[in-house]
């Protein structure tokens, strides 16, 4: 698929800054921010992926970077502020970018490491669950039929 | 050069299917089956790869609409507050079930007798329990023989571990003293066959990578393969022909290539589900059957039953590791299975214990919940959440009502050119009443399990896993499609083995009864091969 917006989502200051308030670092937590892991591409890839939502995305950037070209020089209370009144104007426009930008951030690897999960995919490793509590059993077998 | 024509042809290679096949090949005449989809591979599953969330949501979506892969056909569900799901592969729907595996009980048999709604079934409980049996060592069943809510039986396999996510809600179950029993699962909890025991990948809806999880591209197809059945992918069927005498002569079909081609049979078997099937039976009109084939009743698409759904979930201050296991396959109630009309309504429902997701599905649930803001205030909420969340889903038996229907949509085609059905459904007054009712009893669960938040969505609208009763049962050829072991009564050998047989749809999930039936009308067929067309 070719790149919606190659300007818009070429503009890695304002990705970063962006992707930075809508989740920042955690301030007592180790998660870091969404602008300081490398996900624009991923970002961008999702967004140019969705052709029900995707476009509408792009003109709601496009429309708040062009509000205000230094955003990504803002401080992040600022930029918070614009990134509400771009939502206020078109909620829809929120949960669309939201939804690629947590797809994105939530499943690289960094991420998955602060979060205490391991950084890989599940097959082939697979995980270790907990057993059923020998107390619920000894309740079933009591039940038997 | 025309296809060379054969004994027995089955449409659809899905659960149904897959187990017909395997059992009708000892018949000792040549079977063909014909699937739309393809094989797949479970080296291309989403949790092959570390973006396995994402991969979920595109080509193994559980909707075709959303989906839409070649072999996929579009469902108009426009009149449907239920959206209807399904795959198309061998393998069927069970390549992304959840594998949870009750069977039907006894009294889900006889609802007129018992509670004067509806019909009873012209077979019982025990006509399918050996079936049942046979049906749970093929798919390899794991379970905890001596459920009080069902007669004895022993699965094959030892139960799948409830994981800290089942155990938390289980505790609520048991502080009220209600049912709860560890599910029947069609998940190895062992070696198993020659497959590898589950371990815990967490993504069950997307196909199972390890094959721990029965699909039967995995377990019947590979048997019935051996004895001998062919399995012709990427063959999707128009219509079915008829001969000069009336019987089902075989089918028209587009093969891989997009060509139309010429199958003939002396049996023809739909497993197509209880929307493709009453979609090919009301496509393949002809003059003697104006109103589609085997429709005389009227009754072919009518009677559509889902299973409304409620989902109930918590959230808890342990830990859950809800992520990882099997996610729909921890426990199941029958506290309010049976009528109680004090309840306000009739029949009742199931609960199936859910674990939780993994962090992306988690943070969008969040999002679309109000739970998790973006901003300063996100990695608290996340965090919450995060691990944090179990619950259950309700399953309401949903009776049949005549106006609920598969049709032909008028404009709707599928890249064949076939027509596409449409889905006309409106919930029942008695299903709203079980779902709030299921929500109620259900928060009550796991505030009693310790939850400190409670979410409930009372009907969930992409939940149309269960196609059911589009072709109902019976004696009585004026009230029914298919006799009590499955042939059409105004076609002597056509027979439809897929849920849209089911003349009531109990509260559990189908496929474990799906598959049992399909079994007993090919070991029906076996024994009445001799006068099947007299």
């Amino acid at each position: 698929m070719t790149d919606p917006a190659p300007s818009l989502l070429g503009d890695t200051a304002f990705l970063s800054a962006l992707l930075d308030t809508l989740i920042p670092p955690g301030k007592d937590r180790p998660m870091p921010g969404a602008g300081s892991i490398g996900i624009e591409p991923a970002v961008k890839e999702l967004i140019a992926a969705d052709a029900q939502a995707g476009p509408a995305v792009v003109a709601g950037l496009e429309a708040l970077r062009g509000r205000t070209p230094a955003f990504a020089s803002l401080a992040p209370a600022a930029r918070a502020s614009l990134i509400e009144a771009q939502a206020a104007l078109d909620p829809s426009w929120a949960r669309a970018l939201l939804r690629h930008v947590y797809l994105a951030y939530y499943q690289h690897p960094t991420v998955l490491a602060a979060l205490g999960e391991p950084p890989r995919p599940p097959f082939p490793e697979g995980f270790e669950i907990e057993p059923t509590d020998p107390e619920l059993l000894a309740a079933l077998q009591a039940r038997r039929t | 050069m025309p296809n060379e024509p054969v004994g027995v042809l089955i449409i659809g290679a899905g659960a149904s299917g897959g187990a017909f096949a395997w059992s009708i090949a000892d018949l000792g005449t040549s079977v063909l089956c014909l699937e739309q989809g393809p094989w797949m591979h479970q080296r291309e599953y989403p949790t092959n790869f570390i973006d396995w969330e994402s991969r979920s949501l595109g080509p193994y979506a559980t909707n075709p609409n959303v989906r839409r892969l070649p072999q996929d056909y579009p469902v108009n569900d426009s009149d449907s507050p239920i959206q209807p799901l399904m795959f198309n592969a061998v393998g069927g729907s069970t390549i992304l079930w959840a594998a949870h595996f009750p069977r039907f009980t006894p009294g889900d048999f006889r609802v007129r007798t018992d509670d004067g709604v509806a019909d009873d079934w012209p077979i019982s409980y025990q006509t399918l329990e050996p079936f049942y049996a046979t049906n749970d060592r093929i798919m390899g069943v794991s379970g905890l023989a001596g459920d009080p809510a069902y007669p004895y039986h022993e699965p094959p396999l030892p139960p799948i571990p409830l994981g800290a996510a089942g155990n938390a809600v289980a505790h609520g179950f048991e502080r009220l003293g209600w049912h709860w029993w560890p599910s029947d699962s069609a998940i190895i909890s062992r070696e198993y066959e020659g497959r590898s025991p589950c371990i815990n990948l967490g993504s069950c809806g997307s196909g199972c990578t390890q094959g721990a999880k029965a699909s039967t591209d995995i377990t019947y197809w590979p048997l019935a393969q051996r004895k001998g059945v062919e399995l012709r992918t990427g063959c999707r069927v128009k219509e079915i022909a008829l001969g000069p005498n009336g019987m089902a002569d075989g089918v028209l079909y587009y093969d891989a290539y997009g060509v139309l081609q010429e199958q003939k049979a002396e049996i023809v078997v739909l497993a197509c589900n209880g929307i493709g099937t009453p979609r090919l039976l009301l496509n393949s009109k002809s003059a003697r059957h104006p109103d589609g084939l085997a429709n005389s009743s009227g009754l072919v698409g009518k009677n559509l039953m889902f299973h409304p759904y409620a989902l109930i979930r918590g959230t808890f201050k342990e830990e859950l590791n809800g992520r990882r296991g099997p996610g729909g396959c921890t426990f199941w109630s029958h506290q309010f299975y049976k009528t109680d009309r004090s309840r306000g309504f009739v029949r009742g429902y199931s609960y199936e214990g859910t674990r939780g997701s993994g962090p992306a599905m988690t943070a969008l649930w969040g999002m679309a919940t109000g739970r998790v803001p973006w901003g300063e205030a996100h990695h608290e909420a996340f965090e919450r959440l995060n691990g944090h969340v179990a619950g259950m889903v309700a399953i309401t038996e949903d009776l049949p009502d005549e106006a609920n229907t598969v049709t032909l949509d008028p404009v709707l085609k599928d890249g064949h050119g076939i027509p596409a059905p449409k889905v006309t459904y409106t919930l029942s007054e008695n299903s709203r009443r079980q779902l709030a009712h299921a929500v109620d009893r259900g928060s009550e669960a796991l505030r009693a399990a310790g939850a400190v938040d409670v979410y409930a969505e009372p009907l969930m609208r992409t939940a149309g896993w269960h196609l059911m009763g589009t072709a109902r049962m019976g004696t009585d050829p004026k009230l029914s499609v298919v006799n009590e072991w499955g042939r059409a009564h105004d076609v002597k050998n056509l027979f439809i083995i897929d849920g849209s047989i089911f003349v009531t749809s109990a509260g559990v999930n189908p496929t474990s009864t799906i598959q049992a039936l399909a079994l007993y009308i090919a070991d029906s067929i076996k024994k009445n091969v001799a006068e099947l067309f007299a």
